[in-house]
């Protein structure tokens, strides 16, 4: 790759050929991935539409199967075999991602993108030295000669707050706060813009939850990072993402920024996945439930995703899709009980038909 | 330590230095807290000194013209195991075999642990088409009959080194052996490592190392094969004790090399003699016993070793 002199946000290197430095970070529109099944395909991924800013934090969270880790691996097309990019644009500095082939978005793949994947003990190779994972990326991305890598692994677990002779250790003698330390070290090894977490800290107790959360906030701080959080615990959102999105049966419910989102949720959904999450101040002995299951996405309802188990649903909602609607605080919402809203404005009359707060 | 750019969050607290000898200790203590272990380490140990050093222990190896003793005669009288047919020691031919036999036997086990592991690694991560071909190839070998291929082989093998040719100072004949008992032998070793194979790669530091943008041959060395090795010294000292036995085998039934007595040559050469007939149980007994024992002592470390390698095993036994 040539090098481009141009220096964007905070982050001190030179952006990959074809890059638009006017261009913003991440730009997703109307993504649609399918999976190939032997009965029908499945519409895991439909017409989901987000950006990313630089520094930005944004959560993606939703119920298993909604298709949050679907859409931020296929960024840089890491979908199983049977799974591929139904249409859309993934514009990376205002470089269309989805038309690459392999080897050609194998190039961005950790360089600009890169990932924290669940599951430390799994990512890691019981049988090789934490500093040698870490440095593998460099050795093989950037082609670093194995001298140097090992040292700048050296410097990325400091950063990640394991001292650098824990380098020569194996996977078993680390605890798992220190392994999710290793594998948040090994993301960042070729200077990424921008880091996926696919639930980083799920499997982790609650203390060294906090631990790696506070490492993420730090990092992306420091190092002008933008992170994609996938998780389904809303208050890990809460309490590092700038802006959350709400998904449900692969597409987007809800999207803006985290603090509106939890202090006035507008989509049914939102509302009611908020409402089934304990409260620390409300006195609620028991948490709701949204009765019903998600829909087959094989043969998705018509309208509305989520009608079927939606307390308001309409008759229109069970034929049309609902429109994005927009409101003045940054929040967007896919639901028809704001689509005639003459004038969207924070707060919403659904909300407080609902009787329904989050917080 | 050099100043970062940014200071840890929150240092975890951790102990000082690498435990990574400690595991090579641990593995050793284990090794020798279990009596098969320390038994079978013994008996190789014993057997390893004396090939390695057969002239410090009984001098040259005799021949027909450097023979000294009668024909024949008993244990005692300064031949603690006897003579043979020619007058020649048979405490010195069996020491002196300990080596030709362990030769072969490592050589053998080479060509089967390098040939199985490589078929067997490429095989399992490959998958599909590669791993159908290998696998029927290793189907073939698997039903070869050891001694009939090495009746088939040996002429054909000499006709074309020459039967005075010399690889590396090693007799063709002796290399006929070690062939056949590699062809034999490395399709088992390639079976057992391909099904590991087959569960490392489904586990996900192998989709992470892809990711990461490690090709294939990359992560066949550097994370496949790593997590196999236990398999692969395990399946090498057992299949040492079956070269061994083998080479015994073939050379017994005459297609050893005259000029190296080893164990199973020795054997030969004394039914040549009638030894049996003649009760003279002297020149049977120590080759004999000689590949028993280190066939024993073998299957005991291959056995201690599969046992601590493999942390299903525990489970099983």
């Amino acid at each position: 790759m040539t090098e481009d002199t141009t220096q964007r946000g905070r982050r001190q290197w030179p952006l990959p050929k074809l890059a638009d430095p006017k261009a913003p970070l991440l730009r997703v529109e109307d993504l649609a991935v399918r999976f190939r099944m032997p009965n029908g395909s499945v519409k895991a991924v439909d017409g989901v539409s987000f950006g990313l800013d630089d520094g930005e934090a944004l959560g993606i969270a939703g119920e298993s199967g909604c298709g949050k880790t679907t859409t931020a691996l296929s960024l840089v097309h890491l979908l199983p075999a049977n799974g591929y990019i139904k249409r859309g644009r993934v514009e990376l500095f205002g470089i269309d991602l989805v038309p690459k082939t392999e080897t050609q978005i194998a190039r961005y793949r950790w360089r600009e993108i890169s990932i924290v994947f669940q599951g430390a003990m799994n990512a890691l190779n019981p049988v090789q030295r934490i500093g040698d994972q870490i440095a593998e990326p460099i050795e093989v991305r950037l082609g670093q000669p194995r001298e140097s890598s090992r040292r700048r692994a050296g410097e990325l677990l400091e950063l990640v707050g394991i001292p650098r002779q824990r380098a020569g250790a194996y996977p078993h003698e680390l605890s798992g706060g220190m392994r999710q330390r290793a594998i948040i070290a090994m993301s960042l090894a070729c200077d990424p813009a921008i880091v996926i977490g696919d639930e980083p800290t799920t499997a982790l107790d609650v203390m060294v939850q906090a631990q790696i959360l506070q490492l993420l906030e730090q990092l992306r701080r420091d190092l002008g990072l933008s992170l994609i959080l996938i998780t389904h615990d809303l208050s890990v959102i809460a309490e590092t993402c700038d802006r959350a999105m709400i998904m449900y049966a692969g597409r987007v419910a809800e999207e803006g920024p985290s603090r509106r989102l939890f202090t006035a949720p507008r989509h049914p959904y939102t509302q009611k996945l908020l409402s089934s999450f304990p409260n620390i101040r409300t006195d609620r002995r028991t948490l709701e439930v949204i009765p019903g299951m998600p829909p087959d996405l094989r043969k998705p309802p018509p309208g509305c995703r989520f009608a079927p188990r939606c307390p308001f649903a309409m008759p229109v909602c069970t034929e049309v899709v609902p429109p994005e609607v927009r409101f003045s605080d940054g929040v967007r919402v896919a639901c028809h009980l704001y689509s005639d809203a003459e004038a969207p404005m924070a707060g919403a009359a659904g909300l407080k038909a609902a009787g329904e707060t989050g917080a | 330590m050099t100043p970062t750019t940014a200071p840890p969050a929150a240092v975890t607290p951790a102990r000082r230095g690498s435990r990574a000898g400690g595991r090579a200790r641990d593995f050793a203590g284990r090794f020798l807290s279990r009596n098969d272990g320390r038994l079978g380490l013994l008996i190789l140990v014993v057997f390893g000194l004396l090939a390695a050093f057969p002239d410090v222990f009984v001098g040259k190896l005799e021949t027909a013209t450097t023979a000294t003793g009668q024909s024949l005669q008993p244990p005692g009288g300064g031949y603690l195991f006897g003579t043979d047919e020619l007058g020649r020691d048979v405490l010195n031919m069996t020491v002196h075999g300990a080596r030709i036999s362990m030769t072969i036997g490592l050589m053998a086990t080479l060509i089967t642990v390098l040939l199985g592991a490589v078929v067997g690694i490429v095989a399992g991560y490959v998958g599909g088409k590669t791993d159908t071909v290998l696998m029927r190839i290793s189907d073939f070998f698997l039903v070869l009959p050891t001694i009939v291929l090495a009746i088939i082989l040996a002429p054909v093998i000499l006709d074309i080194v020459g039967a005075d040719a010399e690889l590396f100072g090693i007799r063709a004949t002796m290399i006929v052996i070690v062939v056949v008992i590699g062809l034999t032998s490395w399709a088992t070793t390639a079976r057992v490592i391909r099904s590991q194979v087959l569960s490392i790669k489904m586990r996900m530091f192998v989709d992470r190392a892809r990711v990461v943008g490690s090709g294939p041959g990359r992560i066949m060395r550097r994370h496949v094969l790593p997590n196999v090795i236990n398999l692969i010294v395990a399946q090498a000292v057992l299949t040492f004790a079956v070269a061994v036995f083998t080479e015994t085998t073939l050379a017994f039934i005459g297609l050893g090399d005259p000029f190296a007595p080893s164990w199973g040559e020795i054997l030969n050469s004394a039914q040549g003699a009638g030894a049996p007939g003649l009760g003279a149980w002297w020149y049977i007994a120590p080759p004999a016993i000689c590949v028993v024992l280190v066939v024993l002592a073998f299957t005991l470390v291959g056995n201690a070793l599969d046992d601590i390698l493999n942390p299903r095993s525990g489970a099983r036994r």
